[in-house]
């Protein structure tokens, strides 16, 4: 009722086409099937070279098992890769000799070269019995009951998804039984020019039904159906008639609409589902296999024959002869097109693939391989002036995955990638109806391209970047763990020895009294504050002229003087401590003379605290005369210093403009000198009060 | 500019703006010779200025804007725009009337913004809505149909009174007057009801507005072809009408002394020329499904309340302008649903 609602609709508008499938959009091309089609199919002579991609499919390139000069049968494996990574071993498709393991154009967009096994054939056409590895008892034995035993050949046999996709079918296969409920046979071919599946299909069908039933045993599949699309009577018709003698088979003719063959479109046209965004069909329960591979399929199981060859589509405005022929993998493009007769010289790129998904490939003389179904030689079409984008919406009316093409341009041109994901770009297959319905000429699917590969390198950066990131800081946390770990070493070292010379004290001063040893502390403490000065004035003055050179160094970089700083520092502590040791041992032995002479306890405690204090009274002088004579060698530089430069010091922090390589210098040292000699006269100040202070108090006790 | 095609598709459908362009101006044709028939030549005068001026304008901003002239001006984009202009105006205004109105709509509506594809506003109804307030007395005063006035105006006529504002033989008054949706609205102001003003001689009948309905009936025929060519789309034309029909039914139902009927509202004035070819643009329209529906939708409500409670007797040309300020929002909240989102 609707559809016939629908047909009466599109007399008067004719797009209403689109309402009589399930999925959105949809474009209907001049399909130039009869081109191809009305020839019968052709045998194509033995090529005298036959080029073998290393990488035909979707993974890692296989290694070559076999050597240069290397007699190969037919049907012998000459390339395989580790079975860790994905891949789909090649067999040679006649037999000949290796004459070359080399790089050459690939027939793929990106116009890259890759490696390739050249074979020359020979005329005996020698075949290897078995390349599959059948157990010796044929029929039934190969039939594989488990998923695993279907993979198993499937792998073997170097089978990939031949609708052009070349995924390696057997990674495709799931692993369980019953996962899978249906199986649906792509028998769509909505492309136009391609007409290799429908001559299959008519001369082949029960291969593809049967190659379709082993898997369905296999995977306990129950129900299989097979879309073909309206335009292919003949293939419909046979395939029908071949379904009768299989079990649950079901041929579902469907509207010529492009692109109906999409995996996506086809389930949902089948079944009506969607497959949900970021999964496969797989996870829907759902397996989707071309017709050609199923064929595939059906040949290595039933013949054991691995895939050596396709069938191919050979069409084009340019040729007076267009067909269709079994090729060997490996054969030439321009050997079969000029078979089919150009119209002219083929001095224009040939096209692999469809005019709607296809590509032109880089030169003409690239091999027919696993995914390649269609040759097009049409000769060059000049593109319309591109317009401004008028926002028709035809593009977003086409679009069959129901995207907003107009504003994925509108975004992809201004480099707003956000936006761009935001409007789910990566959902778009890039089957090219917006920009075959847009008004504008505008390459929308190369700005989707653009879009997609800019965003995906941004994405790689990011990674690296997020990556480089993360090392940096567990560096700085090594580093910092590293260096706790070392002072907390030091403090250890240093409390062990402190407690070592604590511990000699007493056992060496057995005379002296605990408030000795309290009395007596701060006078060496002093002592040692002073040394420690004295220590951090060289540390700083060794540190400055760095300081000031180091200003536009990174932080990492400036974090080296400091830490040496810091080293310098614990090294005088160090060295503090081993003074005080010795300090110790000395007033210790001292006193132990005096104890001797003396006979009462205190006066030996006062003439100790004394000597202390005389000490650092004597320190307090020494430093005072030391600063006196920096104070005095300083002033002697200023003095013999010319004019200009007591002006920029007096100016101060180096902002001075002129000759600064010749005035920087001096007046850092003068700066540097200046600077000790305030602080050793603070130093010396400090000690001065100290002792000062310690002889009041020692008044005070006496 | 054209180069060889590297890249897929290789397939094109063939269409262009060009010829999108030209079958909307081909489904404007039955429109044009209605007007003639009802009010005489000086559409074409009129048409033919405008076209000058398009000329004139296109070629000066391209140069200034360093772009190339003939791919653009040969777009018939601006054809488009001008068309919507001279149906808006009175056929015998002033010269400079139509004349600053292309010249308005296409620098301030178009290449101001950066030409074809980049304006927010429509052109034509921006320079019909400058002209609308700053000339509001040479817009207003109309020619009668020849039937009504008694008077045919030859294409000399036609002439004098475009370039000189009068003929000889006869006075303005007697030729020119108010169109009906003016009627309508001066008639409540005075207290005189709908039901009154539509026994006037400017409608026929059954009040249905002499004249504008066979006019809008040719631009619905011509808007009908291009749909069912799929040159524009339906929601425009449904979602205006519906919204316009159904405000005037249902207000009409409620008060018919105040408020005329649907038809009178749908085939007076510029309705079915805005609703097939006008909010139509797709440059200043919402480009989701949806939102093509929700703008037209806005538009023909907008236009009731303008007509009714606003101070314009027609309020075509604001509505557009106002729903055309609201084409990013309404993008933003049409977002079609994915394949495979929920």
């Amino acid at each position: 009722m609707k559809t016939q609602l629908i047909k009466w609709l599109t007399k008067i508008y004719p797009i209403a086409k689109r309402a009589l499938k399930k999925f959105h959009g949809g474009v209907f091309p001049s399909y130039y099937k009869e081109l191809s089609s009305r020839h019968t199919t052709l045998q194509t002579s033995l090529p005298k070279e036959l080029i073998l991609p290393l990488n035909q499919h979707i993974g890692a390139e296989d290694l070559p098992l076999v050597a240069m000069g290397d007699k190969v049968k037919k049907y012998q494996l000459i390339a395989a890769a580790d079975l860790k990574n994905l891949h789909a071993p090649i067999h040679a498709p006649a037999s000949g000799t290796i004459t070359a393991i080399e790089y050459r154009q690939l027939p793929h967009t990106s116009g890259l070269t890759g490696l390739c096994i050249v074979i020359t054939t020979d005329e005996q056409q020698v075949e290897q019995t078995n390349p599959l590895n059948f157990p010796a008892k044929k029929g039934d034995a190969c039939q594989p009951n488990t998923p695993q035993a279907l993979k198993d050949i499937v792998y073997q046999a170097g089978i990939v998804g031949m609708g052009g996709a070349g995924f390696p079918t057997f990674a495709k296969i799931p692993n369980v039984k019953g996962k899978i409920q249906t199986l649906i046979i792509n028998g769509a071919e909505c492309e136009p020019f391609i007409t290799c599946d429908d001559v299959l299909m008519q001369q082949h069908a029960s291969e593809v039904l049967s190659g379709a039933q082993i898997i369905a045993k296999a995977l306990a599949c129950p129900s299989i159906i097979a879309g073909i699309e309206d335009n292919k009577p003949l293939a419909i018709k046979a395939m029908k008639q071949a379904a009768h003698k299989f079990e649950n088979i079901q041929i579902q003719p469907l509207l010529t609409i492009y692109p109906m063959g999409g995996e996506k479109q086809l389930i949902k046209e089948l079944l009506n589902t969607e497959i949900p965004a970021g999964t496969h069909a797989i996870d829907s329960g759902i397996l989707m296999m071309n017709v050609s591979t199923l064929r595939a399929i059906h040949q290595a199981i039933n013949l054991g024959r691995p895939l050596i060859s396709r069938l191919i589509t050979v069409s084009g405005l340019g040729l007076d002869k267009p067909f269709n022929s079994e090729v060997l993998l490996g054969t030439p493009f321009e050997q079969l097109v000029e078979q089919a007769q150009p119209k002219s010289a083929l001095n224009y790129p040939l096209i692999q693939g469809g005019p709607m998904m296809g590509f032109e490939v880089p030169n003409n003389q690239v091999p027919v391989i696993k995914t390649t179904n269609c040759i097009l030689a049409n000769p060059p079409q000049t593109t319309e002036t591109t317009m401004p984008c008028i926002r028709c919406g035809e593009c977003m009316d086409a679009c069959p995955i129901n995207l907003l093409p107009q504003q994925l341009y509108w975004y992809s041109r201004s480099h707003e990638f956000e936006k761009v994901e935001k409007l789910n770009l990566f959902d778009c297959i890039e089957c090219g109806c917006c920009s075959f319905v847009c008004p504008s000429h505008i390459p929308l699917v190369q700005y989707y391209r653009f879009a997609k590969s800019e965003i995906k390198t941004a994405k790689i950066e990011q990674q690296k970047a997020n990556l480089a990131q993360k090392r940096h800081e567990n560096k700085l946390a090594r580093e910092a763990r590293l260096k706790a770990e070392k002072d907390a070493r030091i403090k250890a070292k240093k409390e062990a020895i402190k407690q070592k010379a604590l511990l000699k004290a007493a056992n060496t001063d057995e005379d002296a009294s605990a408030p000795t040893k309290i009395k007596k502390s701060p006078a060496v403490a002093a002592a040692e504050k002073a040394a420690a000065m004295r220590k951090k004035k060289l540390t700083q003055t060794s540190q400055y002229p760095i300081d000031t050179q180091t200003q536009t160094q990174t932080e990492e970089m400036s974090k080296k003087p400091a830490l040496s700083a810091r080293e310098k520092a614990i090294a005088a502590a160090k060295k503090r401590s081993t003074q005080t040791k010795s300090n110790v041992e000395n007033s210790a032995e001292k006193r132990k003379r005096k104890a001797q002479t003396a006979s009462n306890s205190p006066s030996v405690i006062e003439t100790a605290e004394q000597k202390a204090i005389r000490r650092a009274a004597e320190l307090a002088k020494n430093m005072k005369k030391k600063a006196l004579a920096e104070k005095n060698r300083v002033e002697k530089q200023t003095n013999n210093a010319p004019e200009d430069h007591q002006l920029t010091t007096s100016q101060n922090t180096g902002t001075g403009t002129q000759d600064k390589s010749v005035i920087e210098k001096p007046i850092a040292n003068k700066r540097a000198v200046a600077m000790q000699a305030a602080k050793e006269r603070a130093a010396a100040m400090k000690a001065k009060k100290l002792a000062e202070a310690l002889q009041t108090k020692n008044e005070k006790i006496e | 500019m054209s180069q060889r095609l590297t890249t897929s598709p290789f397939l094109h459908n063939n269409s262009s703006v060009q010829k999108l362009m030209l079958q909307i101006q081909l489904a404007a044709l039955p429109a044009l010779l209605t007007h003639i028939y009802f009010f005489g030549l000086g559409i074409t005068i009129q048409w033919t200025l405008a076209v000058l001026t398009l000329l004139v304008v296109e070629t000066t901003m391209l140069k200034l804007r360093n772009r190339p002239v003939m791919p653009y001006l040969s777009d018939l984009s601006g054809l488009i725009t001008v068309t919507g202009i001279v149906f808006c105006i009175p056929p015998e205004s002033p010269w400079w009337l139509v004349v600053s109105a292309v010249t308005f709509a296409l620098i301030f509506g178009k290449h101001l913004y950066g030409g074809l594809g980049y304006n927010p506003f429509n052109p034509a109804m921006l320079g019909y809505a400058f002209v609308l307030i700053s000339f509001p007395a040479e817009i207003s005063h109309w020619t009668l149909p020849s039937t009504l006035s008694g008077h045919t105006l030859s294409f000399i006529d036609s002439f004098h009174l475009i370039f000189y504002g009068h003929i000889p033989s006869l006075s303005l008054d007697q030729i020119t007057g108010a169109t009906p949706l003016d009627a309508i609205k001066t008639g409540l102001t005075m207290g005189k009801s709908v039901t009154d003003s539509l026994q006037s001689h400017l409608f026929y009948l059954d009040a249905l507005p002499y004249g504008w309905t066979e006019l809008n009936i040719a631009f619905l025929v011509g808007g009908l072809y291009l749909l069912s060519r799929n040159y524009i789309r339906w929601q425009y034309p449904v979602g205006f009408l519906l919204a316009l029909g159904g405000m005037s039914a249902i207000f009409h139902a409620i008060d018919p002394n105040t408020y005329a009927s649907a038809s009178v509202n749908l085939f007076s004035g510029g309705v079915m020329l805005a609703a097939f070819f006008i909010i139509t643009d797709p440059v200043t329209s919402s480009t989701t499904p949806k939102g093509r529906f929700i703008f037209a939708f806005g538009i023909g409500v907008l236009v009731f309340i303008i007509r009714n409670w606003g101070a314009f007797p027609d309020g075509i040309a604001f509505a557009i302008l106002l729903m055309n300020l609201c084409v990013p929002l309404i993008d933003q909240y049409t977002k079609p649903r994915v394949m495979g989102y929920k």
